[in-house]
């Protein structure tokens, strides 16, 4: 018997293709499909979050308490402008007609940062540095109605069961897939989806907000304002977001929304505004000093 | 962002010196592999009949080869959809030639004229699957190398 070894031919047991095809074919086709998962995942826990009873809400927020700056209500300062914020805002959920349950909660934190945010459970937390900015009574109004709003539509609680969906899968897709460098990314992606509310989310509230101002005051001046501030904010400290980063929609968009739908209900914009508390500009002042001092 | 680029060069330096290496390496092997085209290899479990009696002698040939960062890469990504590891096959296809080729430079050597009884095993080496493990692959080739009797 002749034993013999022919030469193989090159190509049976591997395969010719160039490996950036099937790289680049892997890493659309699975960050598509993954994208769309996610998309959809984000929806349905966006749609179901709202049938959570608000009850059940004030129980979460009992767990992220300590995430909520606590209310040092020490100073006299503080107290009075906690007091009155809370006045406003109890008006103003009188006027956004908050489902049966429902109640909001405003805390104010001493600090220069210019902002204002509503969390679960119906907590609404107002920087200093924002109601330093305002001028009059009506403008503060649109940032607090704003902010019920966000209560109102159970934004906060949407933003958590999208952001819990979202986690949990990322996080069994990144286990099953074991290679720790794409865990990691996986895990980065899904801290971008911490509670932020969407453009559209934003632009409801506004509406909200400005029916709530109407109702409340019969006219929506001051409305605007609140936009002018924010757009000058955003000017001097030279941000410049594009609108598609941006979770706000911009803030000239904002004032161009609050103009249609003025002329569109008939709601004037120039009427006479409500003042601020006299002593509104003092107590910002001696809470300002008292942090100093701190 | 500083992960997507380190993965980005991560992935670029795998693509790089590994395709790099795995170039150099087939043409070494489809060289080496001519260069011994004469040297039998059979998988038969009986060694032929020769007229006179010959000497027998174990050869073996080993080698480890790991995967590089891109490859891994890839086939974690195929993991999800499964299909053909198309960036594995070439790393053990080099394994296995690679460990008969050894063995038959072994074989060689020794002035065989054939080695029958031919067998490879496969080693996958990864240690700590969890946290950025080790990738590698062993082969070893061995068989019986038939040695002509010395004309002494």
């Amino acid at each position: 018997m002749e034993y013999h070894n022919p030469i193989i031919p090159e190509g049976i047991n591997t395969s010719k293709e160039h490996p950036l095809k099937e790289f680049f074919i892997l890493v659309v086709g699975v960050i598509g499909l993954l994208a769309t998962v996610l998309f959809v995942l984000s929806l349905v826990a966006e749609h179901l979050a709202q049938y959570i009873p608000f009850s059940a809400e004030q129980q979460i927020a009992g767990i992220y308490e300590n995430t909520i700056p606590a209310d040092s209500n020490v100073d006299p300062y503080e107290e009075k402008i906690q007091s009155y914020l809370q006045k406003l805002a109890d008006q103003l959920s009188g006027a956004e007609d908050l489902e049966e349950g429902m109640s909001v909660k405003v805390h104010y934190i001493n600090d220069d940062t210019v902002n204002a945010f509503a969390t679960l459970g119906g907590h609404i937390v107002m920087f200093r540095g924002l109601l330093e900015k305002v001028p009059d009574e009506n403008t503060l109004s649109m940032v607090m109605a704003h902010e019920i709003a966000h209560v109102k539509h159970r934004h906060p609680i949407k933003a958590l069961g999208r952001a819990v969906i979202v986690g949990v899968a990322l996080s069994v897709l990144s286990t099953n897939l074991g290679d720790s460098m794409t865990s990691r990314i996986l895990g980065d992606a899904g801290l971008l989806t911490t509670l932020k509310f969407s453009r559209d989310q934003e632009t409801q509230s506004d509406n909200t907000a400005m029916m709530a101002m109407a109702s409340h005051y019969g006219h929506i001046s001051g409305a605007d304002t609140l936009f002018e501030i924010l757009q000058k904010e955003q000017d001097e400290n030279n941000i410049k977001t594009p609108e598609f980063l941006s979770t706000h929609p911009l803030s000239s968009q904002r004032i161009q929304n609050v103009n249609n739908r003025a002329t569109q209900s008939g709601w004037s914009l120039d009427q006479e505004i409500t003042p601020l508390p006299e002593e509104f500009n003092e107590w910002l002042a001696g809470s300002r000093q008292a942090q100093k001092v701190k | 962002m500083a992960d997507i680029i380190v993965l980005i060069l991560l992935l670029a330096t795998g693509y790089f010196f590994g395709r790099m290496a795995e170039k150099r390496h087939y043409k070494s092997i489809l060289q080496r592999e001519k260069k011994y085209q004469k040297l039998t290899v059979v998988a038969s479990k009986f060694p032929p009949a020769f007229k006179n009696t010959h000497d027998t002698e174990l050869v073996m040939g080993s080698v480890v080869v790991s995967v590089d960062y891109f490859k891994r890469f890839v086939a974690s990504l195929r993991n999800l959809i499964g299909g053909r590891v198309r960036t594995y096959e070439t790393l053990v296809d080099r394994a296995r030639r690679e460990a008969i080729l050894r063995m038959k430079e072994e074989a060689a050597r020794l002035g065989a004229r054939m080695i029958f009884n031919i067998k490879l095993e496969t080693a996958s080496i990864s240690k700590n699957q969890r946290n950025n493990n080790v990738g590698s692959v062993e082969v070893l080739a061995y068989g019986t190398a038939i040695i002509p009797p010395r004309a002494d």
